[in-house]
């Protein structure tokens, strides 16, 4: 067990995202510049706060805990707290400007009172997020997720007009009913630890604590519990076939909030996912085969009906149902491979993932364009977000000398050490055809010429300082994780120690 | 200690109330059979009250959230759409023919492999076996309006009774659980529906109707 240090940094982390959020929705009725300096500042502070978090928890070697266990931040959360908190300063920073010339187009849907709305909700939005990733108590999980799918509703159908509206009530409908799941698998662990824990049930609730009683729930619990946690975390992950939200949510959300529901919401739900299902793992290796069939499923999928699509969010989003395809697969071989793949493939994911979306934003802003075919040639007018998107394709797609590449291969090798040759088959194929889609649809915007003439190459400029600055940051980190990727290595092991390895008994079960 | 008559006679109610709340045509009444449901579900969870003197303080909170707040909120956003449901292709008959098919026989399965989702020996017996089979009866109710139905505020009363079917079967599963988990568990529902009504009034207004078939722009 690492050493346990009571920290007030977890609860800040909260705190300091919801606080501005609600402090940004009033200031902002008294002063705009005022409002938007709030929400950059808080968003820097919750960064400062995730990063003083890594300092601590790096040092001193150990687990940072508040109130009593209720919260706690092993290297696992860690993982989840960083990328959440950088991600969402990078949105918000590019909202600033995004958002202000989103008023100017669509004028009489989003005006600057909608704005504080925005704000406000983005901001819980990350702060439910940070809450549901630093949570150790198993119902308070589900009531974080489900915050999630209420902060970001409002979000996704922002724009207010048919397609967000549309977007909006599958996202919240989908979303809820799926959860509803999982608080029935929630409810049933903490009734089956209950009794083995004793006390007076309040110890049930921390997944600690229900880690150590697991082996001893009936197996027709463990299915039913399985199934639920499946169903309903899954949904939210964007697993198929729950996936249908999806789609419509990621692209007809504002760039900066898509770039935030694929790059980092869906990986809080899959780490929700890891942290209850592997309570499992030490004594029921079945169920990790049936992870890595559905992530197999997943990844084939997605990638399938990405190739279909015109429109640009789309198909950005249905390589992220790919792509979780892919984590989840790794978090199903078990092993300390497959969990050390998963991890470095969710961190590389949000970053690769949470550019691309703010490209396409960044290319939106310039033309107003979101589908492929109509848009062509805008390498030469928009050389920065031409640089940028195609740092991400190649990241996304697995090419060195990017991050992908890494996270990708520790998968495939993952699959391979425990003789799972079919999953390791299907997720290269995969990869193969994210390649193809990938470079395909940068090539088709970024070069060569556009097959309607909707587009009026003359009016396109490079987007303002603002807008560009957050994506070169992630280009860079894809680039600079690409070559040392021993940055990370510390935090990932201390991230894949939490979770139980199932490898021997997956090689015991042969090829 | 339980009065058996009264939990069974209470379920049954419940179970025939959520189905009105599901077909009734005109969406005020449905409403109201809501909140009907509601209610019996309270006087459910008082009538466990007798073994675990917490759910007195259940009964308080769902009493408010689901018979007080949210038939408020149905009415009204529907006062502010239309009263009369949009009519799907299963008719009225059939579906309340299926309805009860659906329900009888998943009462009875459950009723009979109660064992199989209880995770105690005290959840697998007598009234809470029957609590059990009874909420899971009603959370299929709530998928079945929520999967057949053609209007979205009929869908929400669908979900508002799946969401009520999971909080019943606490009773059985978690009786424990901390009142302020059950509290924050209920508002969030409270306020997810809220949400759903209003991006439908704002569907109403853009698309000119509730009609769920004509969210269809986004495909593929």
């Amino acid at each position: 067990m690492p050493n346990q240090v009571v920290s007030v940094l977890p609860i800040l982390l909260i705190f300091v995202p919801g606080a501005t959020g609600i402090i940004a929705y009033f200031l902002g009725r008294v002063s705009i510049g005022g409002r938007n300096a709030a929400v950059v500042l808080g968003a820097l502070v919750t960064a400062a706060v995730g990063g003083a978090m890594l300092y601590r928890m790096l040092t001193l070697d150990a687990v940072l805990t508040a109130w009593g266990e209720e919260l706690r931040v092993d290297g696992l959360s860690m993982v989840l707290v960083l990328v959440i908190s950088l991600v969402g300063l990078l949105a918000v920073i590019y909202s600033q400007r995004y958002m202000r010339h989103e008023t100017a187009i669509h004028w009489r849907d989003v005006t600057e009172q909608r704005l504080n709305t925005f704000y406000c909700l983005l901001m819980l939005f990350i702060a439910t997020m940070l809450w549901g990733v630093v949570t150790n108590n198993v119902i308070m999980l589900y009531v974080a997720v489900e915050a999630t799918t209420i902060a970001s509703g409002l979000l996704v159908a922002f724009y207010w007009d048919r397609h967000g509206l549309e977007a909006g009530y599958k996202y919240l409908m989908l979303l809820t009913v799926g959860i509803t799941f999982a608080l029935f698998g929630s409810v049933l662990m903490y009734a089956s630890a209950a009794p083995h824990l004793g006390g007076t049930g309040v110890e049930a609730l921390l997944i600690t604590h229900i880690r150590e009683v697991a082996h001893l729930f009936p197996r027709s619990i463990v299915i039913a519990t399985s199934a639920l946690l499946i169903v309903g975390f899954g949904t939210k992950a964007g697993i198929a076939p729950f996936h249908p939200w999806l789609p419509d949510a990621h692209a007809e959300a504002p760039s900066p909030v898509s770039a935030l529901l694929s790059g980092v919401m869906i990986k809080m739900a899959i780490y929700a996912l890891a942290r209850t299902i592997t309570v499992f793992y030490p004594t029921w290796p079945t169920i990790g085969v049936f992870l890595v069939g559905l992530g197999a499923f997943t990844m084939v999928l997605g990638i399938v009906m990405a190739i279909v699509q015109i429109d640009l969010k789309r198909l950005l989003a249905y390589s992220s149902v790919s792509q979780m395809g892919y984590i989840l697969m790794a978090f199903g071989i078990g092993t300390h491979l497959g969990f050390y793949g998963g991890i470095f493939h969710l961190i590389n994911h949000a970053i690769y993932k949470s550019l691309l979306f703010l490209c396409a934003g960044a290319i939106m802003y310039a033309t107003g364009i979101r589908t492929i075919h109509d848009l062509g040639g805008l390498g030469r007018r928009m050389p920065i977000t031409s640089a940028c998107f195609f740092v991400g394709a190649l990241a996304l797609s697995g090419m060195p000398p990017f991050n992908g590449f890494m996270s990708k291969i520790t998968i495939f090798l993952a699959a391979a050490e425990v003789h799972m040759w079919w999953a390791a088959g299907i997720a290269i194929g995969t990869g193969v055809l994210t390649l193809v889609v990938m470079v395909h649809a940068a090539y088709g915007i970024f070069w060569g010429k556009p097959r309607t003439d909707r587009l009026r190459l003359e009016e396109v400029h490079e987007v303002p300082a603002s807008v560009w600055a957050p994506m070169v940051v992630l280009a860079a980190l894809c680039l600079l994780l690409g070559v040392y990727p021993q940055l990370l290595f510390p935090l990932l092991e201390r991230a894949t120690q939490f979770m139980a390895p199932v490898g021997h008994a997956l090689t015991a079960m042969g090829p | 200690m339980y009065n058996e008559r009264l939990i069974h006679t209470l379920s049954l109610i419940m179970i025939f109330t959520s189905v009105s709340a599901v077909e009734a045509r005109n969406l005020r009444m449905a409403a109201y059979a809501y909140a009907g449901q509601a209610l019996l579900i309270c006087a459910l969870i008082l009538a466990f009250a007798q073994g675990n003197s917490a759910l007195y303080w259940w009964a308080g909170v769902a009493f408010i959230t689901k018979a007080l707040i949210t038939p408020w909120l149905l009415l009204t956003y529907v006062r502010r759409t239309v009263d009369r449901e949009i009519r799907g292709i299963v008719g009225f008959v059939p579906s309340v023919i299926i309805a009860s098919v659906l329900l009888v026989s998943f009462y009875q399965l459950t009723h009979t492999y109660a064992d199989f989702l209880a995770p105690t020996a005290t959840a697998a017996q007598g009234v809470f076996r029957t609590n059990l089979a009874v909420a899971l009866t009603v959370f299929l109710v709530g998928l079945y309006a929520i999967l057949s139905r053609r209007d979205a505020i009929k869908t929400v009363v669908g979900l508002c009774l799946l969401e009520n079917a999971v909080h019943l079967s606490l009773v059985s599963l978690a009786p424990n659980i901390r009142e302020t988990a059950l509290v924050g568990i209920t508002t969030e529902v409270v306020i997810t529906v809220y949400l759903l009504l209003y991006i439908i009034s704002g569907i109403y207004q853009k698309f000119g109707s509730t009609d769920t078939y004509q969210l269809s722009e986004l495909h593929w």
